[in-house]
């Protein structure tokens, strides 16, 4: 073999956060491979501590424009712990549901946006739009859906207003939450033709596998988002969220300034994929029913159905937010108000972001204000299992054209779904 | 009647990319949204744009703009002056290009006709709360501007 390689994918100055690929090969040995990723200073946590305990998901719900709902349960969680402040039922429901809007609204636009364009053989949405238009109005109609949850839920259409610790300053009204269930049933057929158009281009999905550990929230008997411990493919016992930093072992490596991750192996996998991995027999019928349409069962180990898994998840949290409504007009609508003591205390939480389990721990003072802060995001926790994918991964196609070793290399990392900071929205524009 | 929609763009957390929410902030707070307005910040935006635009007539955004002008420069234009030169990794769904979504909301037909954009060159964009000197001074007169534009009758 006399293969030479040399895959620089470089992102220029004002695309921040996102990683390299770096692949250099000399007559088929391997002397470079790397995913290099950069990562800004842990900034937010040094932004939130002297602030009041009050104001922290204010603040962390602007770190990321999708995982915003995330990013405040998460904070809304672990100062519940800390200050031991009791929830209520019916905040948990609205939460969730809350919560399932976003699972849906960064599910589709991922699937969307980035994979669909990948399996279409297309660079963007844009032209999708063109040649097949009725894929790009079903996910922008099931979008529109996850959107809307979010604002009736908290209040507007991205960065939650209403959620509070001890609860929820404002609550939808009956008549909203109907609304929204019938929305909600009027998606289930654009739900099953999204998941009929990637079944049929799954054919386009790389065959590669490679079985490594799989970490995500564990609440027998159900699929969580929200709740539970933290549970392993490599364990039999579930880790406590108040021990996090035990499971996620970070720690640094030179061609990264991010830090990486690693439990019970070198490294592990947070997300979709994971979540199925450790829950998939407690999905609700029709996401069982469309799990099984798409080829997937319990001990998948091929990292690029990450995105097909976020198209059940999809239909999973739409059937259980039909039900969560019922539940909670059968129950009625009551109005309380949060019963917060302010007191000193350390609390973490998890919840599961669309792209993997998200850690908080905060420390407050018995003035409520927050001495020390420290987060955990999914993308971290991925990063040197995309490392050890690519070592698996490229070997085996070493042969192909090098804008295919490229392509596909692209692909992965789409498919891990990673977040960055929100930070490349600006414009960037000539006058013509 | 017009169905009119002003919408800011940006992250707080990363300095003067914040700065289009700032200016819907300021609004709101000084009370200057004519009624028959919508003013929302959508923060970092993204396909979000697309649902809030897809059944307006006008639309007016506030965001940051890198167009080769000095730190600070507010500049109006229409959409149609511009064409995006803005490079995208495509790693994650996390970035977006306001012209992309323009582009994507065209296609499918939910795009209005009349799209005024005010954009504001930074000077720094990094992780912080805050603006830069540069734009903090001069955020009165951004939020002046687009009040200004808020009371004219529409061009059409």
């Amino acid at each position: 073999m006399s293969k030479t390689l040399d895959i620089k994918v470089n992102h220029v100055t004002r695309v921040e956060g996102h990683g390299n690929i770096r692949v250099r090969a000399k007559d088929g040995t391997i002397e470079k491979l790397e995913w290099q990723v950069p990562e800004a200073p842990r900034f937010f946590e040094a932004m939130v501590r002297g602030r009041k305990y009050e104001d922290i998901q204010t603040i962390v719900s602007r770190i990321c424009g999708i995982c915003s709902v995330t990013h405040s349960l998460a904070a809304i969680k672990a100062i519940e712990r800390a200050m031991d402040i009791p929830v209520t039922d019916q905040t948990d429901r609205l939460r969730i549901l809350a919560h399932y809007g976003e699972q849906l609204e960064s599910h589709i636009l991922h699937v969307g946006y980035l994979v669909a364009p990948d399996l279409l053989g297309q660079k963007s949405v844009v032209p999708v739009a063109s040649s097949h238009p009725e894929v790009v109005q079903t996910v922008i109609a099931l979008h529109r859906l996850g959107n809307l949850m979010m604002e009736v839920l908290t209040g507007r259409k991205t960065h939650p207003v209403r959620l509070v610790p001890g609860g929820f300053s404002m609550l939808p009204s009956a008549k909203e939450l109907r609304m929204l269930k019938q929305e909600l049933q009027d998606s289930v057929p654009k739900l099953t033709a999204l998941a009929e158009v990637i079944a049929s281009l799954a054919g386009g999905i790389p065959n590669f596998t490679r079985e490594t550990e799989y970490v995500a929230l564990v609440n027998e008997p159900s699929y969580p988002f929200y709740h539970g411990q933290i549970g392993s493919t490599d364990a039999s016992e579930l880790a406590s969220v108040q021990d996090f930093e035990s499971v996620v072992n970070e720690y640094v490596i030179s061609q990264s300034t991010a830090k990486w991750a690693k439990w019970h192996r070198e490294s592990y996998m947070v997300g979709s994929l994971a979540r199925f991995n450790l829950n998939a027999e407690y999905l609700a019928p029709l996401a069982k029913q469309t799990a099984a349409m798409l080829g997937l069962e319990k001990g998948c180990y091929n990292p690029y159905m990450n995105s097909v898994v976020q198209v059940v998840e999809s239909v999973q949290v739409v059937e259980r937010s039909i039900e969560l409504i019922d539940e909670i007009l059968t129950v009625g609508l009551r109005v309380e108000r949060p019963d917060v003591k302010v007191r000193a205390g350390v609390g973490a939480a998890a919840v599961e972001a669309p792209r993997g389990i998200l850690f908080h721990r905060y420390e407050f003072d018995d003035k409520g204000e927050c001495v020390s802060a420290n987060m955990s995001i999914p993308t971290n926790q991925n990063h040197g299992n995309i490392q050890k994918d690519f070592e698996a991964l490229v070997p085996s196609i070493i042969d192909r054209p090098q804008d295919e070793i490229r392509q596909v290399m692209e692909m992965l990392v789409r498919a891990y779904d990673p977040c960055i900071s929100c930070s490349t929205h600006y414009l960037d524009v000539e006058f013509v | 009647m017009t169905k009119k929609v002003l919408i800011g763009l940006g992250n707080l957390l990363m300095t003067d990319e914040g700065i289009g929410v700032r200016v819907i902030q300021e609004l709101t707070r000084t009370e200057r949204i004519p009624s028959d307005i919508e003013a929302l910040d959508l923060g970092p935006g993204g396909l979000t744009v697309l649902h809030a635009i897809a059944d307006m007539d006008e639309v007016i955004f506030v965001d940051c703009a890198f167009m080769g002008e000095e730190p600070g420069t507010l500049k109006r234009f229409r959409a149609e002056d511009v064409q995006t030169v803005k490079v995208q990794a495509r790693q994650s769904a996390h970035e977006g290009d306001l012209f992309e979504t323009l582009e994507l909301a065209k296609r499918v037909g939910q795009c209005p006709e009349n799209i005024v954009v005010f954009g504001i060159q930074p000077e720094i964009v990094e992780l912080g709360a805050d603006l830069s000197t540069t734009l903090q001074a001069q955020l009165a007169s951004y939020v002046d501007a687009v009040a200004a534009e808020l009371n004219f009758p529409s061009e059409n």
